[in-house]
């Protein structure tokens, strides 16, 4: 009768075990399908990548005031921010309830197990002969194992010692560089430009040397688009683009690209006739996946570069390429994917056969040479840098040429033939956008957030002054005869004594400039965003020659050459001038 | 079959949300707008109370005298269970697997070859007592203390046979492991036994997404393969294996005597019971007499074998140290291979140590790798010499005796033992004569 009721009572238990191991397991299930689900929506869902952010952030750019809608961006990446969170806490708390429900279901598990001892199985004997056979096979494993583990170390030990010992292809830098140049320069009947060749053409962005100065022209203050006066002529560019115009001789050459297309353009500079088109849409080592920038870079946002032999593109995809002047390309090739949040938009420059690219990337900055005609490397330095849009300028001291980049958080100088670094100065942080400007021995830098710096060149270069008002987050400053213009991309113009840091003067335009000005004789024009291009005087006051419309937004930087004019808007090319 | 894929599937259902964990990095970048909000200042953790680390070690020495205790005296899986669920809680989930007497092995590695370093009193004790222990009383801190073992040992619900070669085969394993953090840890390289440590995730509700995948796969096969870390890969059960065969008293299947009545044959989930065995036979053991002379005279060769070719492997290894890696990226830099900054670079830059000095640095660890290499090798050499020796001697057994070195004395088998259930006061003697007269084998 005892031993009855004990059995009931161990059955009920029994039961009772199994049903708290069920639910406890059916809850597990249930939360591990919803754990994994949130997972799984988590990673399908990235708010830091929110399309609806993103637009509204683009429309922020176009009206950096509008305080409802930097509200509703706010909002907006609050609403990501609680998002992502309350995932966090999902998966924290779900991990905890999973741990309770599966101890719940072990203990149970366990405990019912217990109530039923197991019986010895006895099905299969352990057979002494069998065991032995065991050891015997297991010897046999352990021998062709044994001898393949230490022919294996063997192999790879001596196959990754030739590995760790051999060099990388595909960059040099120092000495070997300096022969690569020597091995350049002295191939027979090539033509290398000096700086008195560059200043006579536009063959860069903001002109010779990327100074922003028109050595040689003077231009039209006044035109008006809508009526054609002073308009020579005006071209439909095929495909969009930021790059500005650059000029050698006779043939102006832009960029232009899309996703699928990228494109260089050549136009007669006297007929604004488009002579030929090349493509640099197949270039080998394009990436499958297509980089996004954002819209305000694009594809094409890096200017060209030319020389009296060839015009060179980058694109944001990291392709490259070169064509001669007649429009047949000589090379091309992709130099690596940009990993650039923005979109690549560094310039190109050539000097003494070489040309050079500033790549600095989220992963690090690197200064690359190439052979003009082959595109073979010639150096590829490491730079110190973050991560910049900004574009190298060339600078003449009269001693020697400097090749001066502008990035976080160093403004260098190199030796543009050897890659040897000349100087540095850390004073830049942020995202760098605008290039440096050179004038009389001194480098300008500036980035928003940071400071307008004026560095003294020499050995070691040195920081002569500095200011923190009114920067530049786009545009780059421009210098010359004393006179030191940086605009801001919210409307302002400031001119500096460049020698001393002192503002001469300050102007509030109405909307904001991403084009950069330039010195044309005593004047400076400047393109703001909507499309007016305005004309000031480069003096200590503040003198407004005029203000002409384009009838179209302009962001690139103009090209001055022939005494006229070369300004690219959004959809087309104008050229002004009186003649 | 069935049963057991369906116990697989649901076990890996509850396990994989745990893949989420290695995803919850609490990172987010910080607001594109300019707020009045004040970051809140790095603030370092405090070490753990002295007190406290005191306490472990007596936590420690409690849970490793009961259960001996409980593996010896009482002769009781129930005690057992219990207390490695306690263990669990408490050095798994409160102590969060650590400190753990596994990965100990490489702080006494460490302080052996760097006299700068003065181990801590919790990691000499957590190495040390389980090896007196064990040397005393065989493997009961495997049994009931560790938590590596315990969280092993609550997943097995179908224990399958793993076949006897693979079984041998796979018991090299722990060596070689345990030569490669002895290295790494000797040469300062890191605790990889740490590092690698795949239930750690586990006890601190997070880890890296490899490391919870590697634990993630070690539980689901452990379902079905009794405790396959502790058994194929600890490194610590070496030393403890060593110990446990020299053991003063070592749990025994049968508190009285063994009449090979077969019945704890398969208990044990672990293989650690070897049956009665009449030895060699005569025409066996000429041949095998050689073969083990041979093997004898071989091991030498075996040895430098070893050491030769592991040595091979020096540099590819050192790569795993810090100041070889950072040596290679300097280099590589100055190369103008890859970029200029990186977090390593710039915090080498910052400490204003010279790239030359580096270098020399580089040149010694690598010096050290070599000689740690060729003894590794000499080590796995004398690991395999050694195994195929003790696989060529087949030794005479009267009764189904206990593997001392095998035996995690769990206790599962004792209650299997009719002897123990006289012992037990559950049946009488009588009756198991009775019995063997009913069933003579």
């Amino acid at each position: 009768m005892r031993e009855n009721t004990h059995n009931d009572s161990t059955r009920l238990i029994y039961t009772i075990a199994g049903r708290v191991a069920a639910v406890a397991a059916v809850f597990a299930v249930i939360l591990s399908i919803l754990m994994i689900a949130n997972y799984l929506q988590t990673q399908s869902v990235d708010p830091l990548n929110s399309t609806a952010l993103e637009t509204l952030m683009e429309q922020l750019k176009d009206n950096p005031n509008d305080t409802a809608l930097k509200e509703q961006i706010r909002a907006l990446d609050l609403l990501a921010r609680k998002a992502y969170f309350t995932h966090l806490w999902q998966v924290r708390t779900g991990r905890v309830l999973l741990f309770c429900f599966a101890a719940i279901l072990v203990i149970a598990l366990k405990y019912r197990s217990s109530l039923v001892p197991r019986l010895p199985d006895l099905s299969e004997g352990a057979d002494p002969e069998t065991a032995w056979e065991n050891r015997f096979m297991a010897r046999k494993q352990v021998i062709i194992g044994g001898t393949a583990l230490f022919v294996l170390a063997a192999v790879l030990g001596i196959l990754s010692e030739k590995n760790m010992t051999g060099s990388s292809p595909g960059a040099v830098a120092g000495e070997e560089a300096q022969e690569a140049v020597s091995a350049v320069a002295e191939e027979p009947g090539a033509v290398l430009p000096g700086f008195e060749e560059i200043r006579a053409q536009w063959p860069s962005f903001r002109g010779p040397e990327g100074r922003a100065v028109a050595y040689s022209t003077e231009a039209a203050t006044s035109w008006d688009v809508e009526s054609g006066e002073n308009i020579l002529w005006k071209s439909a560019v095929p495909l969009s683009g930021f790059s500005s115009p650059v000029i050698w001789d006779d043939r102006l050459f832009l960029s232009g690209a899309d996703r699928a297309t990228r494109e260089v353009y050549c136009f007669n500079a006297h007929s604004g006739d488009l002579l030929w088109t090349g493509d640099a849409s197949d270039v080998p080592g394009t990436p499958e996946d297509m980089p996004a920038p954002t819209g305000d870079t694009g594809y094409a946002a890096a200017t060209m570069a030319a020389d009296s032999q060839y015009v060179f593109a980058i694109f944001a995809t990291g392709d490259l390429g070169c064509w001669t002047h007649e429009g047949a390309q000589v090379w091309a090739k992709n130099i690596g994917t940009p990993e650039n949040h923005y979109g690549h938009s560094s310039s190109l420059i050539c000097y003494e056969g070489l040309l050079f690219v500033q790549f600095d990337q989220n992963s690090g900055g690197r200064l690359i040479a190439l052979d003009k005609a082959t595109g073979e490397p010639v150096y590829d330095i490491a730079r110190e840098v973050g991560i910049s849009w900004a574009s190298p300028i060339l600078v003449n001291t009269g001693a020697r040429a400097e090749l001066i980049l502008s990035s976080n958080p160093g403004v260098i100088s190199y030796d543009p033939l050897t890659g040897k670094q000349l100087w540095r100065v850390d004073c830049m942080s942020g995202e760098v956008a605008p290039s440096p400007a050179y004038d009389n021995g001194m480098v300008f830098a500036v980035n928003d957030y940071a400071i307008l710096a004026g560095i003294r060149i020499g050995d070691p270069a040195e920081l002569v002054w500095e200011t923190p008002d009114d920067l530049s987050e786009v545009s780059s400053p421009a210098a010359n005869n004393g006179f030191l213009i940086l605009p801001t991309s919210w409307g302002t113009v400031s001119c500096f004594n460049a020698e001393t840091g002192e503002r001469y003067w300050y102007h509030d335009f109405d909307e904001g400039f991403y084009s950069s000005p330039v010195f044309a004789g005593d004047m400076v024009y400047i393109a703001e965003m909507p499309g007016l291009v305005h004309i000031f005087k480069a003096a200590e006051e503040f003198e407004l020659v005029n203000s002409c419309e384009m009838g179209e937004r302009v962001v690139a930087t103009p090209a001055f050459m022939h005494g006229r004019i070369y300004i690219r808007g959004v959809y087309n090319l104008f050229c002004i001038g009186t003649e | 079959m069935k049963r057991t894929t369906l116990l697989i599937i649901l076990t890996g259902l509850f396990i994989l949300p745990e893949l989420s964990s290695a995803q919850a990095v609490s990172r987010f970048p910080k607001p594109d707008f300019q707020t009045d909000y004040v970051q809140p200042e790095m603030v370092n953790p405090q070490p753990r109370p002295a007190a406290m680390e005191i306490m472990d070690i007596i936590a420690l020495i409690g849970a490793m005298s009961l259960a001996s205790w409980f593996v010896l005296k009482d002769r009781s899986r129930r005690r057992v269970f219990i207390l490695m669920v306690a263990s669990l809680v408490y050095f798994g989930f409160i102590r969060r697997g650590c400190i753990c007497s596994v990965g100990s092995v490489q702080n006494i590695a460490y302080a052996f070859f760097n006299s700068s370093y003065l181990i801590p009193l919790t990691a000499l004790a957590f190495f040390a007592v389980p090896l007196l222990f064990t040397l005393f009383f065989g493997r009961t801190f495997c049994a009931a203390v560790c938590p590596l073992g315990a969280v092993q040992d609550l997943v097995i619900l179908k224990p399958v046979k793993v076949p006897g070669w693979l079984n041998h085969i796979l018991s090299l394993l722990p060596y070689f492991y345990l030569g490669l953090a002895v290295l790494f840890a000797t040469t300062g390289a890191g605790f990889i036994i740490c590092q690698y440590d795949p239930f750690v995730g586990f006890f601190r509700f997070g880890a890296g997404f490899n490391l919870v995948l590697l634990g993630v796969f070690m539980l689901i096969l452990g379902t079905v393969v009794a405790r396959p870390y502790c058994r194929f890969l600890c490194p610590y059960g070496v030393l403890l294996r060593w110990m446990s065969r020299l053991s003063r008293r070592h749990v025994t299947i049968t508190p009285d005597e063994c009449n090979n009545c077969r019945l704890c044959e398969a208990s044990c989930p672990f293989d650690a019971i070897d049956p009665a065995d009449e030895g060699q036979k005569p025409e066996q053991r000429q041949r095998e007499t050689g073969r083990l002379a041979m093997l004898l005279i071989l091991l030498p060769l075996l040895m430098f074998a070893g050491g030769w070719s592991v040595s091979r492997l020096h540099k590819p290894l050192a790569r795993y140290h810090f100041t070889v890696s950072l040596a290679d990226e300097v280099r590589r830099q100055q190369q103008g291979l890859i970029p200029a900054s990186s977090d390593k670079l710039d915090a080498f830059r910052s400490a204003g140590t010279t790239a030359e000095a580096l270098f020399a640095e580089e040149a010694a660890v690598i010096g050290r790798f070599r000689t740690g290499s060729w003894l590794l090798g000499v080590f796995f050499g004398l690991v395999i010499g050694v195994k195929l020796i003790r696989l060529t001697i087949r030794r005479r057994r009267e009764f189904y005796t206990i593997d001392r070195g095998g035996c995690l004395s769990c206790a599962r088998c004792v209650s299997y033992c009719p002897y123990e259930l006289v012992r037990l006061g559950i049946i009488t003697p009588e009756e198991i004569i009775t019995h063997e007269r009913k069933h003579p084998q």
